[in-house]
Parts: structure tokens; C-alpha cells; sequence
């Protein structure tokens, strides 16, 4: 199926989703009429909450086409955001970078998982 | 020019949707493993993984060109990029984390791609194969001008000419601040170390003042 008849002609997403925002599965129920593609993007949140990228990657379709179906089932509260975004905890007026609390954290948990991983300069 | 994402291009779609604290959901980094054809993109994606990699597709946009119908691009046959995702849970780090991986092509026609990626990333990783060591290049200048951290990451390949990291350096004229070592893109603890790597140099730019503005770039009619 063409891109063009999945999201019915839409070219442009209705929210502001970028490739990593990540959705989790909401109360509501999709309208009717939805594409197939629709029930398999709930399928794959209701199992583990997905990004944007994750669920273009898994239904092999553009991201945009992804965006705008995501769009659809946001406004049926089917799926909702999650707040997860690194850099929306820190100060807005500052650079979008994650605190350095969180690269810390990040620094930990990389060395509990691998703990024979090596970096460099090698830290203490 | 190409602006960070998401574009509020129509007034229509001007409203974040209202989200929804979730309890205890794990925080989202995001670092980009960018590399020319072939340096060991998805094999590195993939070491840490807790997903096979998925390979997925974005519409390439023309810099500047705004984009009037999917069914006009079809018809044209405007290329797709593709691009690399992965993700791993960090679940015992001090604050629940979630870290996810983007691998992209290293040529000048991802440059709008990365301008997304880049956008509250924890910094970047070019991967470099010493046998075509100018694909490495664009990156580089990319997220040097971006003032996004990175290091550098030789992939030691069987055969390839062994150089040392401070030839690579030179080669691609890096600043001495950039970290740049050697790895095994296989091998998950290298991968991993790099990774470390990269959050260490990210902490200490942080610590050396606000990077640079998004500032206008060369590499945008490139
Ligand atoms: N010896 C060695 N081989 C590697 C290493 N990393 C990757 N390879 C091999 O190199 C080949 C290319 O690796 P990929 O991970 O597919 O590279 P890529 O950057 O994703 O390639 P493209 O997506 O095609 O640009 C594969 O056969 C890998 O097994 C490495 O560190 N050492
Ligand atoms: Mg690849």
C-alpha cells in the first residue's frame, strides 16, 4: 500500500512528535474506520511503551507516514506521550542537553551493565 | 534551512500533545553512532541492543524545499534515508534510564536528519574505518559545528592499516579535546567503553560552559 492511501492523503502529523517520543497505550479506543496499521501501532504500545522510530522501524513505513497515524490515535486518547524527554526535566531556557545529574546516572548505569567496559581516560 | 525538529510547519499543527506523567517510567537519552558506508554502524548499534536493530525510513527532504504531498514525492521517487534504532534499559542506574541508539549514514543528504537526532542528545559517536577515513568528514564538521560532544572510534578492521589514534586526529584535523579511540564494534564491552567514553567528554563539556548555539551551518547547502 502506498503511503498516500495509509494516511489518506494526510502529508503532514497533527502533533509535534519527534523520532523519540515515546507512546504508551491510553484508555480510548481508535475511531472506526482506522487503517490495519492503527491496531498493530496499540498491539506494540500495549505490550511496552515504543518511540516513534521503534514503531516506523517495526511497521517498515515511513516515520512520517507513522507520525500521522500516531497523530489520529492520540486524539482518540488511544495512546498518550510519555514524559520522558531528558532535556524537558532541565532548565527550558537552557541548552537542550541533558543534566549533567542524568549523565552521571547514565555513566552508572553503562558500567553496572558492562563491567568490564573500559573508557577513556580511563576514570577510577 | 533545515531546522531543528519537530517544525511547527502549519499552524494546524502547532500543539504538543498533552502528556501524561507516567510513575517511575525510565528517562530517555539518545546518543547517534554515525559513521560512513560500511564502518560498523549497525554492528555497534546492535552490541548493546536489547532489540535487533530496526532499519527505519524517513522521507529525504530537499534543504529548504518544503514538502507539499507524499503522493508528489512517490511520483517523483524521492529517495528515503534510513537509519538505524536501537535501545537498551539501564535499570540500575541511580535514576531508571532508557538509552536509545541512532545509527546514520555519514553523507551530506543526513544532514537534516541529524539536525534531529542531535536535539537533546547525549552526544555522538563517529565511527571510523581507517580504509575510508574521508567518510568520516561530514560528521565531524557536522557536529563540531553543532557544538554537539563526540569522539571518535576507530573500528580495527582485519586487514586495514593500523593507525594510531593520533594520525586519525590529524587526519581529520579533530580538536584536541575530542576523545578518539580504538574498538572492536563487535565486541559489546568496546562498544560499551566508547559509550563511556562519550558520556565522560559530555560531562566535562557541560561542565566547561553552555556548548555553542545551534549555530548556522556550512554543511547546510552542502
Ligand atoms: N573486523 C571487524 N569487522 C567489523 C567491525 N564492525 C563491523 N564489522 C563488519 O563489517 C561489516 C559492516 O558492518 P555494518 O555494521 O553492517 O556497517 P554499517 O556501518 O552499518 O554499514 P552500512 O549500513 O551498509 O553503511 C559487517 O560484516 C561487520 O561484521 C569491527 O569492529 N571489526
Ligand atoms: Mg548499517
Amino acid at each position: 500500500m502506498r503511503t498516500y492511501t495509509l494516511t489518506r492523503g494526510r502529508t503532514k502529523p497533527r502533533h509535534l512528535l519527534g523520532l523519540e517520543t515515546v507512546l504508551d497505550a491510553g484508555t480510548g479506543r481508535p475511531g472506526p474506520g482506522q487503517v490495519a496499521e492503527c491496531e498493530e501501532i496499540l498491539a506494540l504500545c500495549r505490550e511496552h511503551r515504543r518511540s516513534v522510530t521503534e514503531l516506523a522501524g517495526r511497521l517498515r513505513r515511513p516515520v512520517t507516514a507513522v507520525k500521522i497515524l500516531v497523530s489520529d490515535l492520540l486524539d482518540a486518547d488511544a495512546l498518550v506521550v510519555s514524559v520522558t524527554d531528558a532535556y524537558t526535566a532541565s532548565d527550558a531556557d537552557a541548552d537542550e542537553r541533558p543534566t549533567t545529574h542524568l549523565l552521571a546516572a547514565l555513566s552508572v548505569g553503562l558500567k553496572r551493565k558492562w563491567p568490564d567496559a573500559v573508557g577513556y581516560p580511563k576514570a577510577g | 534551512m533545515p531546522s531543528a525538529t519537530p517544525r511547527p510547519d502549519d499552524s494546524t499543527v502547532a500543539l504538543r500533545s498533552p502528556s501524561r506523567p507516567q510513575a517511575g517510567a525510565p528517562t530517555v537519552l539518545k546518543i547517534v553512532i554515525a559513521g560512513g558506508f560500511g564502518a560498523g554502524k549497525t554492528t555497534a548499534v546492535g552490541a548493546v541492543s536489547e532489540i535487533t536493530p530496526l532499519s527505519t525510513e524517513e522521507y529525504l527532504t530537499e534543504a529548504g524545499a518544503d514538502v507539499d504531498s507524499l503522493a508528489g514525492i512517490e511520483a517523483k521517487q524521492t529517495t528515503t534515508v534510513a537509519f538505524d534504532f536501537g535501545r537498551l534499559s539501564l535499570p540500575d542506574a541511580p535514576v531508571p534510564l532508557e538509552l536509545f541508539l541512532f545509527g546514520t549514514p555519514g553523507q551530506d543528504r543526513f544532514v537534516d536528519l541529524w539536525y534531529d537526532l542531535s536535539r537533546g542528545a547525549v552526544g555522538a559517536v563517529v565511527l571510523v574505518d581507517t580504509r575510508r577515513l574521508e567518510s568520516s568528514f561530514t560528521p565531524v564538521s557536522f557536529f563540531e559545528d553543532i557544538g554537539l560532544p563526540f569522539v571518535v572510534a576507530i573500528n580495527q578492521f582485519d586487514g586495514a592499516h593500523r593507525y594510531h589514534p593520533e594520525q586519525v586526529r590529524t587526519a581529520l584535523e579533530l580538536p584536541t579535546s575530542a576523545p578518539v579511540v580504538t574498538c572492536d564494534a563487535r565486541d559489546p564491552n568496546h562498544v560499551a567503553g566508547v559509550l563511556l567514553t562519550l558520556v565522560g567528554h559530555a560531562v566535562k563539556s557541560a561542565s566547561a560552559g553552555p556548548a555553542r548555539p545551534a549555530a548556522t551551518t556550512t554543511l547546510q547547502d552542502a
